[in-house]
């Protein structure tokens, strides 16, 4: 699958109510060591309320400045989560979760910021 | 930051987010040379239309993606699938500002037109073949 192909899909609750928009998708570099480097394994999707499109991360990360551009991408995106992998029950031209879903916090490990 | 309490989530590894950290960064070859742009990427196939089993392995990246979407990226859409260079995910050796490859770019498809163009045109022009002096 190309990942291009999930990305900007609406996102759908087990009633089929409209939860937000998939604007990025997460890996977690802990699968199958490899050659070089081990599997990235994809961990979950991030899911924006407000809006389908993201701007360099800012509500994902510790970002504050330019003060003014921060606060108006973290408001466009108030209430984003990140839904894990197990927690989507399909995929079809939008992505389906399952009744038990949880909302995590998007926010990046504070290194990674 | 997100302005919901949502739980924090705990990571065993490194987090990479794909259009944050990975899309359109430049990807240097061994030699630390420009090789290509990351275009998209392609994890392991992902039943469409059908439920998913929550006991079964997450997906993982299986190829970096390069080639022609300029013209996708300007009037929507994407290239045929045919059509997209990949560079498997075994040859990456690190991940910062740019990706690091752990080989030569010319051991890649995804160059091929470069290669193309210095043989058989810029290397048939005079002093197309060495440095400049």
């Amino acid at each position: 699958m190309i990942l291009s192909d999930l990305i900007h899909k609406k996102v759908l609750d087990a009633e089929g109510t409209v939860v937000g928009n998939l604007v990025d998708v997460r890996f977690v570099i802990d699968g199958a060591p490899g050659q070089l480097l081990a599997s990235a394994r994809l961990h979950g999707i991030i899911v924006s309320r407000g809006t389908a499109s993201t701007f360099l991360g800012y509500e994902r990360n510790s970002a504050n400045s330019p003060f003014i551009l921060a606060k108006f991408l973290e408001w466009r995106h108030r209430g984003s989560f990140l839904v894990r992998w197990r927690d989507i029950a399909m995929i079809d031209d939008a992505v389906h979760l399952r009744a038990s879903f949880q909302r995590l916090s998007p926010n990046l490990p504070q290194n990674r910021s | 930051m997100s302005d919901t309490d949502y739980p924090e989530e705990t990571y065993a590894g490194r987090v990479l987010d794909a259009d944050l950290h990975l899309f359109d960064r430049q990807v240097l070859d061994v030699d630390g040379e420009p090789a290509f742009a990351v275009d998209d990427i392609e994890i392991s196939d992902v039943p469409i239309g059908l439920p998913l089993d929550p006991a079964a392995p997450a997906p993982v990246i299986e190829s970096l993606l390069s080639g022609p979407v300029l013209a996708t990226r300007t009037f929507g859409g994407r290239p045929p699938s045919s059509r997209l260079e990949r560079i498997p995910w075994r040859h990456v050796s690190d991940i910062g500002t740019a990706l690091t490859l752990g080989i030569h770019s010319d051991e890649l498809d995804a160059t091929w037109t470069e290669r193309w163009v210095r043989d058989r045109i810029i290397g048939r022009i005079p002093g197309g073949r060495h440095d400049p002096e």
